[in-house]
C-alpha cells in the first residue's frame, strides 16, 4: 500500500477505535445504564483510544517514509560487487540512478555482461521495494491493534479518560509549535553541512575576499574558465548595489507616503491610498521581475541611450527601481506603525507652540519615531537582500565587480539559482557554492532581523 | 446621548441655566469671546458661552468632567483645528483681532498664545533644545548667545535652571513629573507669550510638585495673562483671581474667585462646590 | 518685548509656509506616485496580455484522397495512424497553386501550427464519411502568423519571424476571408507547450492547486495547533521564548532558504519525489507556517479573558476551554490569517525553483506525487521565452494569477471586517 492509502486506512481504523473504546467503557461499567459509575464519559474513553490507534501509527508510517529511501539504498549497496561499492560517492549515486531508473521499467532479458549486474541489482532493488511495501503495512496495523489493546485493557471504573486524552492533546499541541524550531534547525544544519563540504574544497578566504567568481568548472581541461573561482565579493557588492538603490528609491517615497496618510490626508484618501498600497504589497515577485526585464529595463535603456550613456540591458539600475517598488508598501506600513506610537501629546505640544505642520513632522514626530524608523529600514534592507524572482528575471549573470549602476551585476540569489537549476550531480563544488551563499544569506538576514526587532521593541517599550 | 440628557434632566429639573450668572466682563481684558459655539460634528459641546480674559490675571475654568472647559480653552489658540470634525462659531478676540479670522495665521496666534498641557510632554531631545524649539522654529534668535539667553532666562522663570543647569544636555524625558512640567512651561514662555493656556498642568503631579507648579503659576501673572483649566477647587481658590463655572457646555457662573468660593449666586455651582456632584 | 517676538515670527512665517507646502506636496506626490505604479503595473501587464485572448485560424479546404491518407479500408485504427500530414500539406498548395520551390513550400507550411494536421485528424475521425472527398476545416495558425496578424506591424520586427513573401500570402487569405480570429480558449484548458499557440495555463493551475491543498492541509492544523499552544498553555520559560523568537525569525527569512531546505533535507536526505507538488507544499508549509501562526495567535489574544474565565468557572477544563470556546471565537481570524498566508504561498516562487518545479511538463499532474509546476514558475518560464507570443501568454498567466490572489484577499478583507471588533 502506498504511504497515502495507509493515512487514510490509519484514520478509518482510528474512527473505528472510537466506537471500540466507547463500547468497552460501557461494558467496564456494566451497560448503558449504569454508565454513571465511570469517571468520564464514554466518548472520552472512544477518543482515548481512537487517538491511541492514530498517533503511534502515524508517527511510525513518518519514520519510515522519511528513512525508507536511505535504507533501502543501503541494503542495495551491500549487495553489489566489491568494486562497485568502492567507487566515489558521486560515481556510485550516478549507478545507483541508472539502477532505479531501470528498475522503474519493464525488465526484459539482459544478455550484456556489464548490464548484469545493473540488472540483477535492478530485479533486486524491485524486490526491495516491494518487501518494504508488505512491511510497513504489516507493521502499521500491528502499532495499531497493539496499541488499542494496551490502552482499552487499562480501562476501569475509575480510569481518567478525559485527563489522559488531555495530556496527549497537549504533547501533540506542543510538538506542533516545536516544528518552527525544527524548521530553523533544518535549514542551519542543511545549509551549514552543505557549506561545510564546500568550504573543504575552498577555503573560506577566497570566498569571502576572492574578486573572481566563474563557478562553470570546465568539462575538458582545455576550456575557457576551467579554473571554477568561487570569489564571492563581486555578488555581495552586486547585491547591496541593487539594495542601495532599492532603498534609495523606497525609503523616501515609503517613509513620505506613511507621513502623508497619517497626518495629512482626509480620511476619504485614506481609505483609497490603503487598498493602493496592499495590492503593490501582494503582487507576486515574479510579477515585479516580469515587469523589471520586460518594461522597466528597456524604458531604463533607452532613457539611458537618448541621454548617450551606455546602458546595458540588464542594468543594476532597472532591478534595483523595480526592488524599491515592491518595497515601498514595507517601509510604508512599518513606518505608518512607528509614527502612529509616538504619543499624540508630543504632536500637540509642539503645534501648541506655533510649530507648522511639517515643522513637527521633521523636529518632534520623526525624531521621536526614529528607532522604529531605522528598524523598518533595517527589515526592508534584509527583504531586499534576500529577494530572488525580480534580480533572477531583471539582473545579469556575469559577476561583474562594480558599483555603476547602468552596468549589469549579479547577486548572491541569482547565483544560487542559476547553480541549482539545470541538471548537475549534487556535490559538485558549483552546486555546494550555491548553499555557502545560502549560509551566508541566512545569517546576513538573520543578523540584521535581530537587531531589527531588537531596535523596535525597545523603542515600544519606550512609549508603552 | 440618553444619559446625558438623563443627567440633565435630573441636576437641572428644579435649576435651569438661563444666562450665565455673574460679571463675564473684564475691564482691562487681553481676550475676549463672545456667544461662543462649538459643535462636534452635530454634538454641540459649548453652548453660547461669553468670558473675558483679564490682562495679567489667572482666570480659572472649573466644572465637572465632559463640562466643556478643557474644550473652550484649545480654541483659545484654535488647537482644535487639528480636530477636522470640530467647528467653532462665535467672536473670539485676542487684542481687539479676530483669531478665526480667515487671514489670521495659526501659527503666529499659537506663537502669541501658548498652552501646556495636561501630561507632561517633554520632546525626545536634550533639556537645552525642548526649551530652544520654539525660538528656533520662530527664528527668534539670531545667534548661539541670544539662544542661550532665551534658554537660560526662561528655565528660571520657570524655576527649573538650579535643578537642571548641570545637565542642559541630558534627555529631558529624564526628569521627574514635576520637572518635566516645568520645563514644558519654560518651552512654552521661551517664545514669550502674551496668554498661556494650561489644561490641568498639575493633575499627574504629585502633591509637592503641584505645589512648586502653583507657586510658579502665581510668579508668571505678573508677566503673562494666564487661564488655567482645573477639576481641583482648592487649586483654583490658590491660584486664581476669576474663576468660571462650566456645566454641559455652558458657562453658568463667573465672578471674582472669593466670591464664587465662599458665596456662589447660582445652585448649580453651590452644589459643585460644596461636593454634591463632580 | 512681545511687539518685537511678534515681528520676528512674522517675518519668519512665509519661509516656513512655503516650506510647509514643499514638504506637504512631497508627500502627496508620493502618494501619487503609488497609485501611478499600480496604474502603470496594471495596466501594462493588461496591454500585452490582450493578444493572448484570440487566436487565429484559416479555413482550409482539407481534400481526404485515400491515396493521400495511405489507407485502404476504412478502419478506425487505420485512419488514427494515417498520414494526415501530406493531406494538410497537398491540400495548402492546392490553395495556393503558384508557390513552387523547395524552400518556397516550407515556408508556406509554417504558417499553420504544428498541431493542425492533428485537427484535420479529428475532423476526419468525427465524420468518417468525408473519407475522399473535400471538407473545410478550421486550424491554427501559427504564433509568428498570430503575432504580426494583431500586431499589424512591419514584417521584419523583432521577435516575429515572418518573411516578405510568407506576409503577401498571409494578406491573401485575409483579403479572401479566409483567416478568422476567435476567442483563445485553449490558453485556460491546454497544457505547457514549446509552441505558443498550443501553450495553456491548465498544467500550471492544477499543479498550484495540488501544491495549495498539500500547504493548506499541512499548515492550517499545524499552525493553529502550535498557536493555540504558545497562547493558552505554554508556560513562560526559555523554551516557549526560544519558539516565539524562531517563529518571529523564520517570518523574515527568505523564501529561497526554505527552498536550499528542501531540497537538502526534503529531497536528498528523505529521498522525495523532486519536482512535485507533495515536496512543494511542504516547503511552502514551512515558509507560511509562521504567517499563519503569527495571526492566528493575534486571533487568540483577541477573544476576552472573561469568556475563558466563565467557562472555567462552570466546571471545563482548560483544554474543553481553548477547543470549546477560544477556538471557535477565534476562527474568523485564524482563517483571515490562513487566507494571507495561502495567497503569499501562491505567488512564491523562488523555493519551488530549488526543488525542481521548473521542469518542462506537458501533462496535468493528477495528484501530489506527479511532476507538475506552478503558475507563478509557468510566468518564470514563459517570461524567458524568446517567442514572442509568448509575452502575451505571460501576461495573461500574470493577470489569472493576480486574479486569484485579488480574490483571496478580498475574500480575507471581507473577512476581517465582518468580523472586527465583535468584544
Amino acid at each position: 500500500m502506498t504511504s497515502s492509502t495507509l493515512i487514510f486506512v490509519i484514520l478509518f481504523l482510528a474512527l473505528f477505535s472510537y466506537w471500540y473504546g466507547m463500547h468497552r467503557s460501557i461494558k467496564v461499567a456494566g451497560g448503558v445504564t449504569k454508565v454513571k459509575q465511570l469517571v468520564s464519559l464514554p466518548r472520552q474513553f472512544g477518543l482515548l483510544t481512537a487517538l491511541w490507534c492514530g498517533i503511534p501509527a502515524l508517527i511510525v508510517l513518518l519514520l519510515w517514509t522519511v528513512f525508507e529511501a536511505t535504507v533501502i539504498e543501503s541494503l542495495l549497496v551491500a549487495k553489489l560487487p566489491q568494486n562497485i561499492q568502492e567507487m566515489t560517492p558521486s560515481q556510485l549515486g550516478l549507478y545507483l540512478n541508472d539502477i532505479k531508473i531501470m528498475a522503474q521499467q519493464n525488465l526484459g532479458e539482459v544478455t550484456e555482461t556489464s548490464e548484469q549486474i545493473k540488472h540483477f541489482a535492478a530485479l533486486e532493488f524491485q524486490q526491495l521495494n516491494l518487501n518494504a511495501a508488505w512491511l510497513k503495512s504489516a507493521i502499521i496495523f500491528l502499532v495499531c491493534l497493539s496499541c488499542v489493546m494496551f490502552i482499552v485493557s487499562r480501562f476501569r471504573l475509575d480510569y481518567r479518560a478525559r485527563a489522559a486524552t488531555e495530556k496527549i492533546t497537549l504533547k501533540v499541541l506542543m510538538a506542533c509549535s516545536g516544528i518552527a524550531v525544527l524548521t530553523t534547525l533544518g535549514i542551519v544544519l542543511s545549509v551549514l553541512f552543505e557549506s561545510i563540504n564546500f568550504f573543504s574544497e575552498v577555503s573560506p578566504v577566497e570566498f569571502l575576499f576572492g574578486t573572481e567568481w566563474s563557478p562553470q568548472t570546465a568539462l575538458r581541461a582545455d576550456q575557457v574558465a576551467s579554473s571554477g573561482a568561487f570569489g564571492a565579493v563581486p555578488l555581495f557588492v552586486g547585491t547591496l548595489l541593487i539594495t542601495f538603490i532599492a532603498m534609495l528609491m523606497a525609503v523616501p517615497i515609503g517613509l513620505m507616503t506613511a507621513i502623508y496618510l497619517s497626518q495629512y490626508a482626509s480620511q476619504r484618501l485614506r481609505t483609497v491610498a490603503k487598498p493602493m498600497l496592499e495590492i503593490l504589497a501582494g503582487i507576486p515577485t515574479v510579477v515585479y521581475g516580469f515587469f523589471a526585464a520586460l518594461t522597466v529595463a528597456p524604458f531604463v535603456r533607452d532613457v539611458g541611450e537618448s541621454l548617450g550613456l551606455n546602458v546595458a540591458s540588464e542594468s543594476a539600475l532597472a532591478a534595483g527601481i523595480v526592488m524599491g517598488v515592491m518595497i515601498i508598501p514595507f517601509v510604508s506600513s512599518l513606518s505608518d506603525d512607528a509614527i502612529n506610537a509616538v504619543p499624540k501629546t508630543l504632536k500637540e505640544g509642539s503645534l501648541g507652540m506655533g510649530a507648522t505642520m511639517s515643522e513637527t513632522i521633521r523636529h518632534v514626530l520623526l525624531p521621536a519615531a526614529l528607532p522604529g524608523i531605522v528598524g523598518a529600514i533595517l527589515l526592508a534592507v534584509s527583504r531586499a537582500i534576500g529577494e530572488t524572482m525580480i534580480v533572477v528575471m531583471a539582473a545579469g549573470m556575469a559577476a561583474n565587480l562594480t558599483v555603476n549602476p547602468l552596468e549589469s551585476v549579479t547577486t548572491v540569489t541569482v547565483q544560487i539559482v542559476t547553480l541549482l537549476t539545470g541538471d548537475q550531480e549534487f556535490d559538485s563544488a558549483k552546486t555546494l557554492a550555491a548553499f555557502a551563499l545560502g549560509l551566508m544569506l541566512f545569517v546576513t538576514t538573520l543578523a540584521l532581523n535581530v537587531v531589527a526587532l531588537k531596535v523596535v521593541r525597545k523603542y515600544r517599550e519606550q512609549y508603552d | 446621548m440618553s444619559d446625558l440628557s438623563f443627567t440633565e434632566n435630573l441636576t437641572s429639573s428644579d435649576i435651569t441655566i438661563e444666562g450665565t450668572v455673574g460679571k463675564v466682563v473684564a475691564e482691562d481684558a487681553k481676550m475676549s469671546m463672545r456667544n461662543v459655539n462649538v459643535f462636534y460634528a452635530d454634538k454641540q459641546a459649548i453652548k453660547n458661552v461669553s468670558l473675558d480674559l483679564a490682562r495679567n490675571q489667572v482666570t480659572a475654568l472649573i466644572g465637572p468632567s465632559g463640562c466643556g472647559k478643557s474644550t473652550f480653552l484649545r480654541c483659545l489658540n484654535r488647537m482644535n483645528d487639528t480636530i477636522p470634525i470640530c467647528r467653532v462659531e462665535g467672536e473670539l478676540l485676542l487684542e481687539e483681532q479676530d483669531i478665526y479670522a480667515k487671514n489670521l495665521d495659526p501659527v503666529l496666534l499659537r506663537a502669541r498664545v501658548g498652552m501646556v498641557f495636561q501630561k507632561p510632554n517633554p520632546f525626545p531631545k536634550s533639556i537645552y533644545d525642548n526649551v530652544a524649539y520654539g525660538p528656533k522654529i520662530h527664528g527668534l534668535a539670531t545667534n548661539k548667545a541670544e539662544l542661550d539667553e532665551i534658554v537660560i532666562s526662561s528655565l528660571q522663570k520657570a524655576g527649573l535652571f538650579n535643578e537642571v543647569k548641570d545637565r542642559l544636555d541630558s534627555p529631558g524625558t529624564g526628569l521627574s513629573g514635576g520637572q518635566q512640567q516645568r520645563l514644558c512651561i519654560a518651552r512654552t514662555i521661551a517664545v514669550s507669550p502674551e496668554v498661556i493656556l494650561m489644561d490641568e498642568p498639575a493633575s499627574a503631579l504629585d502633591p509637592i510638585a503641584t505645589a512648586v507648579i502653583e507657586e510658579l503659576i502665581d510668579e508668571l501673572k505678573e508677566k503673562y495673562t494666564i487661564a488655567i483649566v482645573t477639576h481641583s477647587m482648592q487649586q483654583a481658590a490658590r491660584v486664581s483671581q476669576t474663576t468660571a463655572y462650566f456645566h454641559m457646555g455652558q458657562l453658568v457662573e463667573m465672578g471674582k474667585t472669593e466670591q464664587i468660593f465662599t458665596n456662589p449666586v447660582h445652585t448649580l455651582t453651590e452644589n459643585y462646590i460644596t461636593g454634591r456632584f463632580g | 518685548m512681545n511687539r518685537t517676538t511678534t515681528e520676528k515670527v512674522v517675518k519668519s512665517l512665509k519661509q516656513r509656509h512655503r516650506k510647509e507646502k514643499l514638504f506637504k506636496a512631497a508627500g502627496f506626490a508620493s502618494v501619487c506616485f503609488g497609485f501611478l505604479l499600480v496604474l502603470t503595473l496594471i495596466s501594462d501587464i493588461v496591454i500585452k496580455a490582450t493578444p493572448a485572448f484570440h487566436q487565429h485560424w484559416l479555413k482550409l479546404e482539407i481534400d481526404y484522397q485515400q491515396e493521400w491518407l495511405g489507407v485502404d479500408s476504412l478502419d478506425y485504427e487505420k485512419l488514427e495512424s494515417a498520414d494526415y500530414r501530406k493531406v494538410l500539406r497537398r491540400s495548402i498548395l492546392a490553395m495556393m497553386p503558384e508557390v513552387s520551390g523547395r524552400q518556397d513550400k516550407r515556408s508556406l507550411y509554417k504558417l499553420v501550427s504544428n498541431n493542425a494536421e492533428f485537427t484535420v485528424r479529428d475532423a476526419l475521425l468525427k465524420s468518417p464519411e468525408f473519407i475522399g472527398k473535400k471538407k473545410n476545416v478550421w486550424v491554427m495558425l501559427d504564433d509568428d502568423v498570430d503575432s504580426y496578424l494583431k500586431e499589424n506591424t512591419e514584417f521584419s520586427q523583432t521577435g516575429i519571424r515572418i518573411s516578405e513573401k510568407q506576409a503577401g500570402w498571409i494578406e491573401q487569405w485575409y483579403n479572401n476571408g479566409l483567416i478568422d480570429k476567435q476567442w483563445n480558449t485553449e490558453f485556460l484548458t491546454s497544457g505547457d507547450s514549446r509552441e505558443p499557440e498550443l501553450a495553456g495555463v491548465r498544467g500550471a493551475l492544477t499543479g498550484t492547486m495540488w501544491t495549495m491543498l498539500v500547504t493548506l492541509i499541512l499548515s492550517f492544523p499545524l499552525g493553529v495547533a502550535a498557536a493555540l499552544y504558545l497562547e493558552e498553555f505554554a508556560p513562560s520559560n526559555r523554551f516557549t521564548d526560544f519558539i516565539e523568537v524562531n517563529i518571529n525569525n523564520l517570518a523574515a527569512v527568505p523564501s529561497i532558504v526554505f527552498g536550499l531546505l528542501g531540497l537538502a533535507v526534503i529531497i536528498n536526505l528523505f529521498g522525495m519525489p523532486r519536482s512535485t507538488p507533495l515536496v512543494g507544499g511542504v516547503v511552502l508549509t514551512l515558509m507560511t507556517l509562521p504567517t499563519i501562526i503569527i495571526a492566528s495567535r493575534a486571533s487568540i489574544k483577541a477573544v476576552p479573558p472573561s469568556i475563558r474565565e466563565a467557562a472555567l468557572g462552570l466546571g471545563a477544563s482548560k483544554m474543553q476551554v481553548a477547543f470549546g470556546h477560544v477556538l471557535p471565537l477565534a476562527m474568523p481570524g485564524i482563517i483571515t490569517g490562513t487566507i494571507i498566508g495561502m495567497a503569499q504561498a501562491l505567488g512564491e516562487t523562488a523555493p519551488l525553483l530549488m526543488i525542481g518545479m521548473v521542469a518542462f511538463i506537458v501533462d496535468v499532474p493528477m495528484g501530489v506525487t506527479d511532476a507538475s509546476t506552478v503558475m507563478p514558475v509557468q510566468i518564470y518560464l514563459w517570461a524567458d521565452s524568446p517567442e514572442r507570443a509568448f509575452l502575451a501568454k505571460t501576461s495573461a498567466a500574470i493577470l489569472v494569477l493576480l486574479t486569484f490572489l485579488m480574490m483571496m484577499n478580498t475574500l480575507a478583507a471581507t473577512l476581517r471586517r465582518k468580523f472586527e471588533k465583535r468584544f
